[in-house]
Order: structure tokens, then C-alpha cells, then sequence
């Protein structure tokens, strides 16, 4: 991205830049490039902490049974209200269960990225 | 000694205005988001003023934000999600700049009140629901739909479909949380000190927990980018999703 902008700078850009060579500038890209380069590794994202980790995998637990559980107590407040029958306490019950489901399902892929990142930083 | 860890995140009017039954005083909460908002305004343009070919330190860092926040819209979105850098890059810089804001002694962490994180992953949310619908229309649906029998899928669509709606939660969660926890902790140790401090004999031991808040100001300053970090690449991933209708398996 450096580069481009420089060569943008180089290229159509004759206000300021008059005394300077576009050959100056290409160099000084290049070098700019080689020092981003060996500092990738250092720039990359920091790995997640162990507490980053235990926090990611429990708010997407508790997250599924509370979607579940709340969206199973709305449909059953609202089946109450609005129609002839209501479905208490199963509407809960049926969706906490699900929420459940969705909870470990939301870990299960939480794992999965967490895992191909780490595959991917060891890689390189 | 009472000196209650949660007080730090009560929010206080500072003007008090009622419109109607609703009470919309000008709080700390608001006065520290502006500062916020000030703050990213005033580094961004101070670092970009003078916009030099070789760049300052300030626009190396403003610029290295955004080469930063660039590439990950890209990584994680793919070409075409570029078109969400400027939303990305305004939820990455404020939620950054909240939580290192929220670390000077006396401030007010924005981050800390579960309301402000869970309207930012509702708009999130929101954002990938209508892009999704503006580009797949109504297949956009298929994103809930794995593939497996029919029977199965009876089951597993409500899951999918619970599991779509656990993300703001976790997104808005974790964010509130972490930032809650990291806090209250400082907050503990820090009364740890004057407790000790005051109790004669004992009062050496009060550098044990000076010395693990140092620390653990260092281990804040990680988890404020890193939250920041993770608010925003998961962003770009739901984004990613809505755009491409990638399935996860």
C-alpha cells in the first residue's frame, strides 16, 4: 500500500516533489517494503491471552442459552397473550434446550477459528 | 474502609435534562464519548495535516491504523468488503481509543456499560442482516440452511438461526466484560493498598499489590487493543458471511 502510494506520489505528482527523482523514491519504497517485511511477524496481531480465550468461549455459551432461553419465554408470553392456547412452559423448555444446541455449536466454531489461526501463525 | 470497586462505573449526570419522561442528561458516560470522539478527531487530523512523504512519528501511527484496520477488511472480508473500511475503521478507533482512554487514572470507560457495546453489535448486526438481503435477497436465508436431510434440518435451522442471533450478545458481552473485569480488578488491588497502607506494622506489605496493579495496567493495556481488535475482526468475519454466504463447515 506504501508503494502504491508513493508511486501515485512519484508518478503525478510534480508540485513539490521537483528536485526529487521518482528513481529516489522508488528506492526509498523498496527499502520501506524490505523493513515492513521483516517486521511482519513483529506487527501481526498479538496472540490471544488465555483469559481472551476463556472469555470468547463462555460469552458464546451463556449467549445461546439466553437467546434461547429468552426467545423460548417470549414465545410462550406471547402464544399466552394473542392466541386461544398457550404453550407454557414448553415453548421454554424446547428453546433452552436449542439455545443450548446454538451455544455449543457457537464454541464448537469459536475452537475452530481459534485453531486455524494458531495453525496458520505456526506456519508462517 | 468501604471503597466499593463498582463506583467507577456509575454513570452521573452532569447536566440534568428531561425531554418528556425521558431523561436525557448530559452524563459523564456522554461527556467521556465525546472526549473519545474528540480524541480520534484530533489525532487523525493532527497526524494527517501535514501529510508528508516521509512521515512523522504521528503519521506513521495514524497511518500504520489504517494500513492496520486496511488489511484486515480485506483478509477477512475478501476484495469487495473493502467498501465497510470506513465503518470498520470508526468502530475499531473508537472502541481502541475508549479502552485506552478508560486507563488513565480518574476516567470513565466508555467500553464498561454494557448499553454503549450492545448498540454498537446491534448496528453491526444490523449492517451484516441488510447487506446480506441487499445483495443475496432472500437467499441470504440459505446462511441458516446446512446441508443435511430434511428431517435434520427441522432441528438444526432454529439452531442456526438462535446461533445467528447469540452474536451481538457475545460481540456487546465480551467487549462489557472484559473491560468490567479488568477494572474492578484494578479497582480491588488498588483498595488492597490503602488497606494495607494504613495497617501499621503491616504497611511494607502494600507494595505487593502496587506492584501486581503496574502489572496488571500492562496486562489492561493488551486487552484494551486486543478487545478492540476482536470487536472489529469479527465485525469484518459477520460481514465476510453476509457478503459471500459462506458456510462455516
Amino acid at each position: 500500500m506504501v508503494r502504491a502510494l508513493l508511486a501515485g506520489a512519484a508518478g503525478n505528482c510534480g508540485c513539490a516533489m521537483t528536485a526529487r527523482k521518482p528513481e529516489d523514491l522508488r528506492s526509498l519504497g523498496d527499502r520501506l517494503d524490505a523493513v515492513q517485511k521483516a517486521n511482519a511477524a513483529r506487527d501481526k496481531a498479538p496472540p490471544p491471552t488465555s483469559l481472551g480465550v476463556a472469555f470468547r468461549f463462555s460469552t458464546e455459551m451463556v449467549a445461546g442459552l439466553i437467546v434461547g432461553g429468552g426467545l423460548g419465554w417470549a414465545i410462550d408470553w406471547a402464544t399466552g397473550r394473542w392466541l386461544p392456547f398457550h404453550t407454557k412452559p414448553w415453548g421454554m423448555i424446547v428453546f433452552f434446550i436449542l439455545g443450548a444446541a446454538a451455544g455449543i455449536l457457537n464454541v464448537i466454531r469459536a475452537a475452530r477459528e481459534l485453531n486455524a489461526e494458531m495453525a496458520k501463525k505456526d506456519g508462517d | 474502609m468501604a471503597i466499593n470497586p463498582m463506583e467507577q462505573f456509575a454513570v452521573k449526570p452532569i447536566v440534568p435534562l428531561h425531554i418528556g419522561h425521558y431523561d436525557v442528561s448530559f452524563t459523564n458516560q456522554s461527556l467521556w464519548m465525546c472526549i473519545v470522539v474528540g480524541a480520534i478527531t484530533l489525532f487523525m487530523t493532527m497526524a494527517t495535516s501535514r501529510r508528508a512523504l516521509v512521515p512523522s512519528r504521528m503519521q506513521s501511527m495514524a497511518e500504520i491504523s489504517y494500513e492496520f484496520v486496511a488489511n484486515m477488511v480485506g483478509g477477512a472480508a475478501g476484495e469487495d468488503g473493502l467498501r465497510f473500511f470506513p465503518f470498520v475503521f470508526t468502530i475499531f478507533m473508537f472502541v481502541l481509543f475508549s479502552n485506552f482512554l478508560g486507563l488513565l487514572p480518574g476516567s470513565f470507560t466508555v467500553t464498561s456499560q454494557i448499553i454503549v457495546t450492545f448498540t454498537m453489535a446491534g448496528f453491526v448486526i444490523a449492517m451484516v442482516v441488510v447487506t446480506g438481503f441487499l445483495k443475496h435477497g432472500i437467499g441470504f436465508l440459505k446462511l441458516f440452511v446446512p446441508k443435511a436431510p430434511f428431517l435434520l434440518l427441522l432441528l438444526l435451522v432454529p439452531i442456526e438461526v438462535i446461533s445467528f442471533f447469540t452474536r451481538p450478545i457475545s460481540l456487546s458481552v465480551r467487549l462489557f466484560a472484559n473491560m468490567l473485569a479488568g477494572h474492578t480488578l484494578l479497582k480491588v488491588f488498588a483498595s488492597f493498598v490503602i488497606a494495607l497502607g494504613g495497617a501499621g506494622l503491616l504497611a511494607p506489605l502494600a507494595a505487593a499489590p502496587m506492584f501486581l496493579i503496574v502489572a496488571i495496567t500492562a496486562l489492561e493495556l493488551l486487552v484494551a487493543f486486543l478487545q478492540a481488535y476482536v470487536f472489529a475482526i469479527l465485525t469484518c468475519i459477520y460481514l465476510n458471511e453476509a457478503l459471500h454466504l459462506h458456510d462455516h463447515h
